[in-house]
């Protein structure tokens, strides 16, 4: 029941109800964009290299998830602290730990809330894109280019549980909304600038690797058969964010707690 | 017959950080199912809100065990949960939520199907007296009304034990006295055992049947106040001027005992059907020119100041209350 709660408390913010709305613009192009390429008359007068350059392809659903990715970097910066942080502003985590309920549960119905909220204007919409794409290229392209499908929807939900494990660390930290809210907008931006620091500083690539939203691109990349970035290949980046996903869990786990000790 | 007990303690130790906070205590509180509440009484740091927190699975005993309702503290909370009702001492809401959503979502959680939960909550709000309140925002309430509020989550999905942690803090007198009487009904009518933290003697004085007063993490007084109620013992405060040095022989004469505090100053224990007009006699036959006789029952204050070592030891008692012979604070 405490999804059920939660959902309702999500779309009560006006703002994450507009982003939502503003987040299908772009898979709606993209639909267009499908619809186009795969209706040879529409693009007779277009130049034969152009024609060829807009294909639906594993760069194409990279820069759908691009575009996706970002928005879903602001709901969960919206949306998320709105989920947490009025629990612990006013202490109310002793009133649900107190029940049939424990620390896990609480910390997964929250997530799994973020997760499907962020789901909706992310992997969603691209599976439907790929499901429209196979209906009008047919059985044939789906044969030759399913690995994208499934490529796109790991490559989000990795890149969701990144989002929504930050959401929720830094609002459990802040417990200001608004706050938790710029600390966890802050987090990648921060996190970019270091990596970019290293690297320059250094003279060395893999400081990127420290840089969330590039080790996740590289990932998707290798994910959609696009060429990879310079630097740390995708399984040092899977492992990074695999790093960074842990390090969230472990700051969750510790200011979860129905009281604090101070010692 | 169930006799098992509300709260159950064996050498239990409790450590925070480095400080050992609670120092191995062992005792029995209460009978599960009987209505009866039960007082903690201690001063600031005395170890009580520590207790409570680990009785609630909150914090982990470093040594010993803790049982609540029968339930281990340390890995059975799961099914102990959902027949407790808990009110924290500080503030603990959903600002943003209104009285109703708030009482409701907190009944789901302990197992309330949802239409259910919905109807309690009406309920319970009502019956704690924010019925026509229940639609605002618990963050637009008064201090008064959000104990209440936390009140109401607390007894919502009818629990079997109800801890209540200071629970008529910063109320006004009337709410106070509402308050008080909410928590003598939730034990007298609706047979829910009671356990209440407080500082207020006074409060646990009025709702309380036992008492177990803690200091320094140590329990060093429990003692059951309905005895102390029937036992209905006077105590009696003598100032007198003049050589009081023949009293203390005399006041077995009457029945009675006294420990002379200095200055003229006696406390007097007179025995059940000696009145105060003895002393009167006894001090003329004395030549003591009386100059204050201050005639009261025992009080909880009085046994809490003993048990503090802020008073002498009052002799005569021992009848009801005292450490309890299945409590002990090693």
């Amino acid at each position: 029941m405490l999804p059920r709660y939660a959902w309702r408390r999500l779309y009560q913010q006006r703002l994450v109800l507009l982003l939502t709305v503003l987040a299908f613009i772009w898979p709606l192009l993209c639909a267009g964009f499908i619809y186009l390429t795969n209706h040879a008359e529409l693009l007779q007068g277009l130049d034969r290299d152009f024609r060829e350059f807009i294909q639906v392809d594993g760069r194409f659903f990279s820069i759908f998830m691009y575009v996706q990715a970002g928005f879903a970097v602001f709901l969960a910066a919206l949306a998320g602290p709105g989920l947490i942080a009025p629990d612990l502003a006013n202490n109310a985590l002793p009133l649900y730990f107190s029940r049939p309920l424990t620390r896990w549960t609480y910390a997964l119905a929250r997530l799994t809330v973020l997760v499907g909220m962020l789901s909706i204007v992310t992997w969603i919409p691209g599976l439907i894109l790929f499901g429209l794409q196979v209906g009008l290229a047919g059985g044939s392209w789906f044969r030759a280019n399913w690995t994208l499908g499934a490529g796109m929807v790991a490559g989000f939900l990795m890149w969701l549980l990144v989002l929504s494990l930050v959401a929720m660390a830094s609002s459990a930290y802040v417990r200001w909304r608004v706050v938790a809210a710029a600390v966890s907008l802050a987090f990648f931006f921060i996190l970019s600038g270091v990596a970019e620091m290293i690297d320059n500083v250094l003279r060395v690539r893999w400081g990127h690797i420290i840089d969330p939203a590039w080790a996740v691109n590289q990932v998707w990349r290798a994910l959609l058969g696009v060429a990879p970035i310079e630097g740390p290949g995708a399984a040092a980046s899977a492992w990074a964010l695999a790093a960074i996903v842990l390090l969230l869990v472990v700051v969750i786990e510790r200011k979860l707690r129905p009281v604090e000790v101070v010692s | 017959m169930n006799t098992t007990p509300v709260v159950e303690l064996e050498n239990l130790k409790v450590r925070l950080g480095r400080r050992e906070i609670l120092h191995g205590i062992t005792c029995r509180l209460g009978v599960s199912g009987t209505g009866k509440a039960v007082g903690l009484l201690g001063p600031n740091g005395s170890g009580k809100s520590t207790l409570i927190l680990t009785l609630l699975g909150f914090l982990r005993a470093s040594a010993g065990r803790a049982r609540i309702l029968g339930f281990d503290c340390a890995h059975g909370m799961g099914e102990a949960r959902s027949r407790i009702g808990y009110m924290p001492e500080n503030d603990a809401f959903i600002g943003d939520m209104t009285a109703v959503a708030f009482v409701r979502q907190m009944a789901e959680l302990s197992g309330l199907p949802p239409e259910a939960a919905l109807e309690k909550a009406h309920q319970v709000l009502f019956h704690v007296g924010l019925g026509e309140a229940r639609y605002r925002e618990l963050r637009t309430y008064s201090l008064g009304m959000k104990q209440m509020a936390k009140l109401a989550q607390a007894i919502v999905h009818g629990p079997e034990l109800v801890v209540l942690d200071e629970p008529t803090n910063g109320l006004d007198p009337a709410a106070r006295r509402r308050m008080l009487k909410l928590i003598a009904e939730m034990k007298n009518e609706q047979g829910m055992n009671v356990l209440v933290c407080s500082h207020l003697l006074r409060d646990i004085e009025q709702v309380c049947d036992e008492a177990v007063i803690m200091k320094d993490g140590a329990i060093v007084h429990h003692c059951n106040l309905e005895e102390e109620r029937r036992s209905n013992r006077s105590f009696v405060e003598l100032e007198v001027t003049g050589d009081d040095g023949g009293l203390r022989a005399a006041l077995p004469e009457i029945g009675a005992e006294g420990v002379p505090e200095g200055l003229g100053r006696w406390r007097i224990v007179l025995p059940p059907g000696v009145e105060v007009d003895a002393i009167w006699r006894l001090a003329g036959r004395q030549n003591l020119l009386v100059r204050k006789l201050t005639h009261r029952r025992d009080t909880l204050e009085e046994i809490f100041l003993k048990a503090m070592g802020h008073i002498a030891h009052t002799p005569g008692e021992g009848a009801a209350s005292g450490v309890a012979p299945n409590v002990t604070a090693n």
